[in-house]
């Protein structure tokens, strides 16, 4: 900082993208990294994942139907989304994203619904109140893997496309040095599925019977994720600090003296150093939960940092802008609401499908 | 001198007043057969910004800007520097607007098209179709667009595009009590902003500056008098005074 310049006027813009589009990318990124771990059970048959599977199924719909609730909420009037099938700019990566969600969405319930099927039927046979309805969506109940599989590969690419859209939107904007770089893609798709088999950990904990992680090597799979996550992060640092990369050193110069985000730098080595030794050493229940919310948690931070860090980054102007998190529906609010959303989504699909515990109760 | 030449500086707008009274009776054909040609640009002389933000002012009562948000503003800064052995303090002031750019980055990231560049180069925002998605406040490597709390879609400087649509200057270039701020068309070569320009470039080829030029977005907003410290991202100590709230 030149101390020989102070900014006595200057207008400060306040962050645009809101905790909605955290609370978004989050979501899909937790929804997208959960049906890829679906598929070691549903599509390759592999027995050692179906617990796992089955929980990652239950993680990838109550993300998936919540994450678009956010995303239209940060359009600050829902029916708005209309637009963007009115007027689609197709050189717009948002515009190409109004169209692969619904893809990703389309494809993941028609895979989820043919993955439950025979479930259905079979709670359609124990009888009860939903007999009916449960028979109507078995639909015969037939367990068809090659049906299965093509909706697999609809769901895979609807998730491929969300997955690169998401990473492109934020990385094709040059205003921004600390997000116009290609290493972003990749982190928020590392750290999504980090999260995903972190959210798989907690369900297991909460929803299943806890065997899922003793099954499926799920906590290597976390450790090595953790490894990608280090290594790209000394990639990025590295470009930055030799000036290899203009712009990563461009980006470096611009959160560098802030103590803040010194800070926020070490908390998200730290965590990622702490989520590798957990899923090395964690054996107790406990700790396993511990991983993954630790997981949960860094890819939570990583996309808070990002957005809204990257948002107090005047681009003009000196110094930092100050953030500071409103209490209403554009702020903590938002989050809460988000997350209560994701919670009866959750609850309702636990209540009316048959998830890993019911099954084997029925069968 | 044309009408247009006369229209593109404060000063000139007043001596052109009786001439502009007489006119409004004329047919206006003419006018509407060369919109095509217009590039509206503006040209700032920073050396005659005194930063009394009249500007900031008159741009919100033109356009209903809402409390705490800006389409424009003076940034002014201290600057400390050593002179014959001395420190000193002397006050810098820079005027920002929209740069209006040739190749604005506001304009491809737009996911329905809603912000666009007319063919006289004013870039806007067609309200009926922003979704408030503000990827163009993000692309903006100016900081120049906002959301606004009243609409919640996306807002920014348009030239008064209708004021210049209607003949008028731009509501800051016609307060500019310094006269620091010429507007007018870059494809009249005898336009006052042309002349300006050009008389600039002769005495000093490096006299004409714009914000930012390492990010090819090409602004029709040039500086006369701007210090290469402030031409991008401020390097000092942060604002003392920043509007923030707003009214929502």
């Amino acid at each position: 900082m030149n101390p020989s310049i102070i900014e006595v006027v200057n207008v400060a813009r306040e962050v645009a993208w809101l905790p909605w589009a955290v609370q978004y990318f989050f979501l899909i990124g937790l929804s997208v990294g959960c049906f890829l771990l679906t598929t070691p059970w549903f599509v390759l048959r592999r027995p050692a994942w179906e617990r796992a599977s089955r929980m990652a199924l239950l993680g990838a719909l109550a993300c998936g139907l919540t994450a678009p609730v956010a995303l239209l909420a940060d359009l600050h009037q829902p029916g708005r989304f209309l637009n963007f099938y009115l007027h689609p700019n197709f050189g717009s990566w948002m515009s190409w994203g109004a169209f692969f969600i619904p893809l990703y969405l389309g494809g993941l319930m028609l895979y989820a619904w043919l993955a439950l099927r025979p479930d259905l039927k079979r709670l359609a046979d124990a009888g009860g109140r939903w007999t009916g309805i449960y028979r109507a969506l078995a639909y015969g109940g037939h367990d068809s893997l090659g049906a299965i599989r093509t909706a697999a590969v609809l769901a895979l690419s609807g998730a491929a496309l969300v997955a690169l859209y998401t990473g492109m939107e934020v990385m094709v904007v040059r205003a921004r040095p600390l997000w116009d770089t290609p290493f972003l893609p990749v982190q928020f798709f590392i750290t999504a599925v980090a999260g995903a088999i972190g959210l798989v950990l907690v369900l297991d904990h909460f929803v299943g019977d806890g065997r899922a992680v003793e099954d499926a090597p799920l906590l290597r799979l976390l450790a090595a994720t953790q490894v990608l996550v280090l290594a790209v992060g000394a990639a990025w640092l590295l470009l930055g600090i030799t000036g290899f990369s203009p712009r990563h050193a461009e980006a470096l110069a611009q959160v560098a003296p802030s103590t803040a985000w010194r800070i926020t730098a070490v908390w998200a080595t730290g965590s990622a150093l702490a989520t590798f030794w957990l899923g090395f050493f964690a054996r107790h229940p406990a700790w396993r939960l511990t991983a993954g919310l630790v997981a949960l948690h860094s890819a939570w931070m990583m996309r808070w940092t990002v957005f809204i860090g990257g948002q107090e980054i005047p681009k003009t102007g000196a110094g930092y802008y100050v953030y500071h998190l409103p209490l209403g529906h554009e702020g903590l609010l938002g989050i809460a609401g988000t997350a209560g959303l994701w919670l009866t989504v959750l609850i309702l699909l636990i209540s009316v499908l048959p998830w890993a515990g019911q099954r084997r109760a029925q069968a | 001198m044309s009408d247009d030449t006369l229209l593109q500086s404060r000063r000139g707008f007043l001596r052109a007043l009786p001439a502009i009274t007489a006119g409004v009776a004329l047919p206006m054909g003419n006018a509407t057969a060369a919109e095509d040609k217009h590039h509206w640009a503006m040209l700032v002389d920073v050396r005659k910004c005194i930063g009394c933000q009249a500007c900031t002012v008159s741009c919100i009562m033109e356009n209903a800007v809402p409390e705490n948000s800006f389409r424009t503003i003076v940034s002014t800064y201290v600057v400390q520097q050593q002179v014959e052995g001395r420190m000193t303090a002397s006050t810098y002031v820079l005027p920002r607007l929209c740069n209006h750019c040739d190749n604005p980055p506001c304009v491809p990231v737009c996911p329905v098209n809603a912000t666009f560049k007319r063919d006289d180069g004013i870039v806007v925002v067609d309200g009926d179709r922003c979704v408030g998605c503000a990827y163009c406040v993000q692309a903006c490597p100016y900081d120049a667009r906002f959301i606004n709390h009243d609409t919640n879609k996306a807002d920014k400087c348009t030239f008064c595009a209708h004021r210049v649509d209607a003949g008028l200057l731009p509501a800051c270039v016609e307060t500019c009590v310094g006269g620091a701020r010429i507007f007018g068309d870059l494809n009249d070569p005898k336009g006052e902003l042309r002349r300006r320009l050009d008389a600039a470039k002769q005495s000093d080829p490096d006299a004409i500056k714009v914000l930012k030029p390492e990010s090819g977005t090409r602004p029709n907003v040039f500086y006369i008098g701007l210090d290469t410290r402030f031409q991008g991202r401020v390097d000092g100590q942060a604002a003392l005074w920043r509007p923030s709230e707003h009214g929502a």
